[in-house]
């Protein structure tokens, strides 16, 4: 089956590690990740500048590593991550920011990217709160 | 159609578990994880909740954040899934719908 | 034919980003011509008090937002009778036209759509 993931909560969440289990899971299953949608305080998993105490679990690396190892379409809303700071090259430009940080293999596109990927998939599922 | 619910929240400190269940339809299921799996300690409201609920809604619990909390027991008709069986639920019900 | 969606909103409207955000699904998905339907549970139908004044908070209106809704094309408009008598609200003063329904009626209607967001 075509699974769309989205994900609504930051990679401290507990939420953001089930996330990725599932997709690892899923994988193994033999299904398809059709897209990984990030939204609200889910696009912090896409942020490139957390620094992570060694002893825990980096979850936006495992990310970066997870969506590159299997060619996955990873994107984040680009409202939702505006007004949180998480910004590309190209919007730290248009709008005169300091700084980029959103990590490599994610892209910034709208919600339609969300609603596309719902009616090209056998199931939405969604994972936030704790 | 199906749908399979799930819920991550504790259900004593927030309203999703009590919103959740009179939804539940009669062929549909819960998966109870994160702080969700609380629901199964003995001796409390929202354990009684589940006990009551009519027996064709299939109930699960994400087998490690039951373990990872010790929680001493559940109801017998709550069946532990891991992340495979997790995924095959997803399959067979028609539409999840997660609590966020 | 395009699979349907059932956005539940759970969210009062100006304790944090998550009403307006729910609201962006609705309008995306309206704005793309999808099948869509609203239905507001628990806090959310906190949205539906009329006469609002969220300027003096500093907010947008979003109550605004949600009367442009059937302008988006979404008129399938839900609240939850049991969320609005927990809160006080009188249904039949509500700031958008909203269909009342009961939990055996919702159990319904969230079976009736393809896809279900709960936020």
């Amino acid at each position: 089956m075509k699974f769309v993931i989205a994900l609504y909560a930051p990679p401290q969440a507990p939420s953001s590690r089930r996330t990725l289990r599932f997709a690892e899971a899923l994988l193994a299953g033999g299904h398809e990740i059709t897209r990984l949608f990030l939204y609200q305080d889910g696009i912090y998993n896409a942020a490139s500048t957390q620094v992570v105490p060694q002893d825990e679990v980096d979850l936006s690396h495992e990310w970066r590593q997870f969506i590159q190892r299997h060619q996955l379409e990873g994107v984040v809303c680009i409202a939702a991550a505006l007004r949180r700071g998480v910004l590309d090259v190209p919007e730290a430009q248009r709008h005169a920011r300091t700084a980029s940080c959103l990590a490599e293999g994610w892209t910034l596109s709208g919600l339609g990217q969300l609603h596309e990927a719902i009616q090209q998939a056998d199931r939405l599922i969604c994972f936030g709160g704790p | 159609m199906s749908t399979l619910h799930i819920l991550s929240h504790s259900p004593f400190s927030d309203g999703r578990f009590s919103s959740c269940l009179p939804l539940l339809g009669d062929e549909d299921a819960l998966l109870l994880s994160g702080d969700a799996v609380y629901a199964l300690q003995p001796h409390t409201a929202p354990h009684q909740q589940l006990n009551t609920l009519t027996s064709s809604i299939a109930l699960f619990a994400l087998e490690e954040d039951v373990s990872a909390r010790h929680l001493p027991a559940w109801p017998a008709r709550v069946k532990l899934v891991d992340y495979p069986d997790f995924v095959a639920l997803c399959c067979h019900y028609d539409r999840v719908n997660t609590w966020l | 034919m395009n699979r349907s969606l059932l956005i539940i909103c759970r969210q009062s409207p100006w304790s944090s980003l998550q009403a307006r955000e729910m609201l962006d699904i609705a309008l995306t998905g309206g704005a793309f011509d999808l099948p869509l339907a609203l239905l507001f549970l628990d806090d959310a139908v906190l949205q539906l008090l009329p006469e609002q004044q969220p300027s003096l908070l500093q907010q947008k209106d979003l109550t605004a937002n949600l009367q442009a809704l059937p302008l988006f094309g979404i008129e399938q408009l839900y609240a939850a009778r049991r969320s609005l008598t927990e809160r006080g609200l009188d249904e039949l003063s509500l700031g958008l036209p909203v269909q009342v329904l009961d939990d055996p009626e919702l159990k319904q209607l969230i079976s009736q759509y393809d896809q279900v967001i709960t936020l």
